[in-house]
């Protein structure tokens, strides 16, 4: 990272108990960042956020914020304010009044309360439901007051732990693009945490996807998409399609050998870190394209060609999803056109959405 | 047809058990409270407030005293019990808090008279540490024994429903203010207590009404004038063999009871609109 990190985790531990949970962590966010968490559940995720928060405490490392070491900090003393994916909103109190309990512990004059309340209920378009009891409100109404909760403090950061999952799936949608369009007009610092590809992918600057108390990759939407570092992250941004191989690397190119269901094939390296020997592909069904047995059209230069029967074909919508059988691997590989059930079909996959890994069997060997 | 007569049959068991062992004997209370000498009147009722209209606004200071101090005890524990941050002590207090209420009233009672009296344990603990002088000590076998007596037994069931509710709270609506910079005290005042009002409300009520029944504590402590009314019941019918006083008495305290009950039902009713 050449930017100077705003909020600096490193070398953190997080553990209860005789479970680690996180260990030897680093990650820096840039000022006015947004960051997603990424993984499956389980992979410590909400623990980081909640040890970057102050509710968890780390073991080892440090957490730093502008220089500041806030390891040791209580919660309200970091400049961050986390937004529950429950809301946590309080039942007796009135929207206005959870939104303004921050500013009344901070001591504020009534004025300047009321004032900011009417600012962040402008903002956040919850004018005139002020005297509502979180009870009487929607999902999403209730997932703005918890935002206008956070965001009344004025926080440097604003900590979001899976804000979303509570919400129904067309809500969702739009309350994704509208807290990103309000932590860019804010130009607030924000570590977002799901489970979710989509929204990660449409709402963060940067996606860290973690597994297992580790960082994985991390990088823009577009670069863990087509430039996936491992056949974790690759599964992860939607290429399940699994299928072995052995490849011979040299020099700038990888050739894949010829199997039951395929030609030797020659594809360019493309600065990938591979050794020859038996490899792991990986593509997604979308990335793949089909077309019948006796087309004759030259294969791209770099593209694996595949032959299979299909077994199945349904339609998800948009386009046909067809199961594509290869010895005793299925693939899926969606088509514009159906095809029929057994019929014969050659499947060619473009260099680019070929995701080539080292066997995870060979890569311990060494 | 056949069907509603199993229906019946079901239930009459049930139904001649609540009638016979509850509704006859509360009724003859009653009719008994109205009878002087065979004819219905108030008789039982000018005497009841002439000899222990005293008693009366004893028992009434000394059972909301009671459970005042309960209620703030019981937050008091929970509240530690729930936002403690030294797990060891939050452990400790959590083993030990429940003992009392498995201790009947009458032990409780002596237990508290050999404690309390003027040459009792506790005096003697303290002149022996040099705190007090022989001279010095006295006695609490009075009102505030049987105050001491019922919060000691009372506030451990009242705890367990405090702290069962603030255990059953969504967690990071606490974390929420924390995050926001609220000390642990407000926390407990300003979020939790709100949330859990009702179940610690039921538990006040019910130890209330419990502590209003209760004779052996009065007894054990407080014998002399004025005492408690259930101590005045037992009076008339041990001694004078009066039972209209003694039941107009009864139906006294449970007017008694039932205005508890009532402020209850008000709160419960406005909360729910």
């Amino acid at each position: 990272m050449t930017i100077q990190a705003f909020l600096k985790v490193e070398k953190m531990s997080v553990g209860y108990g005789a479970t680690t949970v996180l260990d030897d962590l680093d990650l820096g966010i840039g000022k006015g960042e947004f960051v997603a968490l990424l993984g499956s559940s389980g992979c410590g995720k909400t623990t980081l956020l909640r040890t970057i928060a102050g509710f968890a405490k780390p073991n080892a490392g440090s957490i730093r914020v502008a220089g500041r070491d806030v390891t040791h900090m209580a919660p309200d003393k970091r400049g961050m304010a986390l937004v529950f994916q429950s809301y946590a909103l309080w039942p007796h109190m009135t929207v206005a009044q959870n939104i303004g309990y921050g500013l009344k512990l901070q001591k504020r004059s009534r004025e300047e309360i009321d004032a900011r309340i009417k600012e962040m209920q402008d903002l956040l378009g919850l004018s005139g439901l002020g005297s509502r009891k979180p009870g009487q409100l929607s999902g999403g109404q209730r997932q703005r007051v918890a935002l206008g909760r956070a965001l009344a403090i004025d926080p440097e950061i604003l900590l979001l732990d899976e804000p979303l999952s509570n919400l129904d799936a067309r809500i969702r949608l739009t309350v994704r693009h509208e807290i990103r369009s309000l932590q860019k007009r804010l130009g607030i610092t924000a570590i977002h945490v799901t489970h979710d590809r989509e929204e990660a992918m449409v709402m963060a600057d940067r996606i860290v996807i973690m597994n297992a108390g580790r960082i994985e990759q991390q990088g823009s939407p577009e670069a863990v998409y087509n430039m996936p570092a491992s056949p974790f992250v690759a599964a992860f941004m939607g290429a399940e399609n699994i299928l072995s191989m052995q490849a011979r690397v040299s020099g700038e190119q990888i050739e894949l050998h010829e199997g039951a269901f395929n030609a030797s094939t020659v594809t360019a390296r493309n600065g990938r870190d591979l050794r020859s020997g038996p490899v792991e592909l990986r593509f997604r069904a979308e990335a793949a394209r089909l077309t019948s047995n006796s087309a004759t059209a030259a294969v791209e230069p770099g593209a694996l060609e595949l032959r299979g029967q299909v077994t199945s074909v349904s339609y998800p919508g948009g386009h046909w999803r067809h199961a594509v059988r290869l010895g005793v691997d299925e693939i899926l590989v969606d088509s514009d056109n159906p095809f029929g059930q057994g019929e014969i079909v050659k499947i060619s996959v473009p260099a680019t959405a070929l995701f080539i890994f080292n066997a995870s069997s060979e890569g311990t060997a060494h | 047809m056949q069907k509603r007569l199993i229906a019946i049959a079901l239930v009459l068991p049930a139904l001649i058990m609540i009638v016979l062992f509850f509704i006859v004997p509360l009724f003859a209370s009653v009719v008994g409270a109205f009878d002087v000498g065979g004819v219905l009147g108030l008789g039982n009722f000018t005497k009841s407030f002439e000899l222990y209209s005293g008693d009366m606004i004893f028992t009434v200071v000394i059972v909301t005293v009671s459970t005042a101090l309960i209620g703030l005890l019981s937050i008091a524990i929970g509240g530690y019990l729930t936002l403690g941050e030294n797990p060891r002590a939050v452990a400790i207090l959590r083993w030990l808090y429940r003992w009392p209420m498995f201790i009947p009233f009458i032990v409780v009672g002596q237990v508290m008279r050999t404690f309390l009296a003027k040459n009792g344990l506790m005096n003697n603990i303290l002149v022996s540490l040099g705190l007090l002088t022989p001279l010095q000590t006295i006695g609490f076998l009075d009102w505030r024994g049987i105050v001491i007596a019922f919060v000691w037994k009372q506030t451990p069931f009242v705890t367990l429903l405090v702290a069962g509710a603030m255990a059953s709270l969504d967690r990071s609506t606490i974390e929420a203010a924390r995050n926001l910079g609220a000390s642990r005290l407000r926390i407990l005042i300003e979020i939790v207590l709100p949330q859990i009002a009702t179940t610690l409300m039921v538990g006040l009520i019910l130890s209330f009404v419990t502590m209003m029944s209760v004779l052996s504590v009065p007894l054990m402590i407080n014998a002399q004038s004025p005492t408690m009314l259930t101590a005045d019941i037992a009076f008339r019918i041990n001694a004078h063999g009066d039972y209209g006083v003694a039941n107009a008495l009864g139906l006294i305290s449970l007017i008694l009871t039932a205005g508890a009950a009532l402020i209850y039902l008000r709160h419960s009713v406005k909360e729910r609109s």
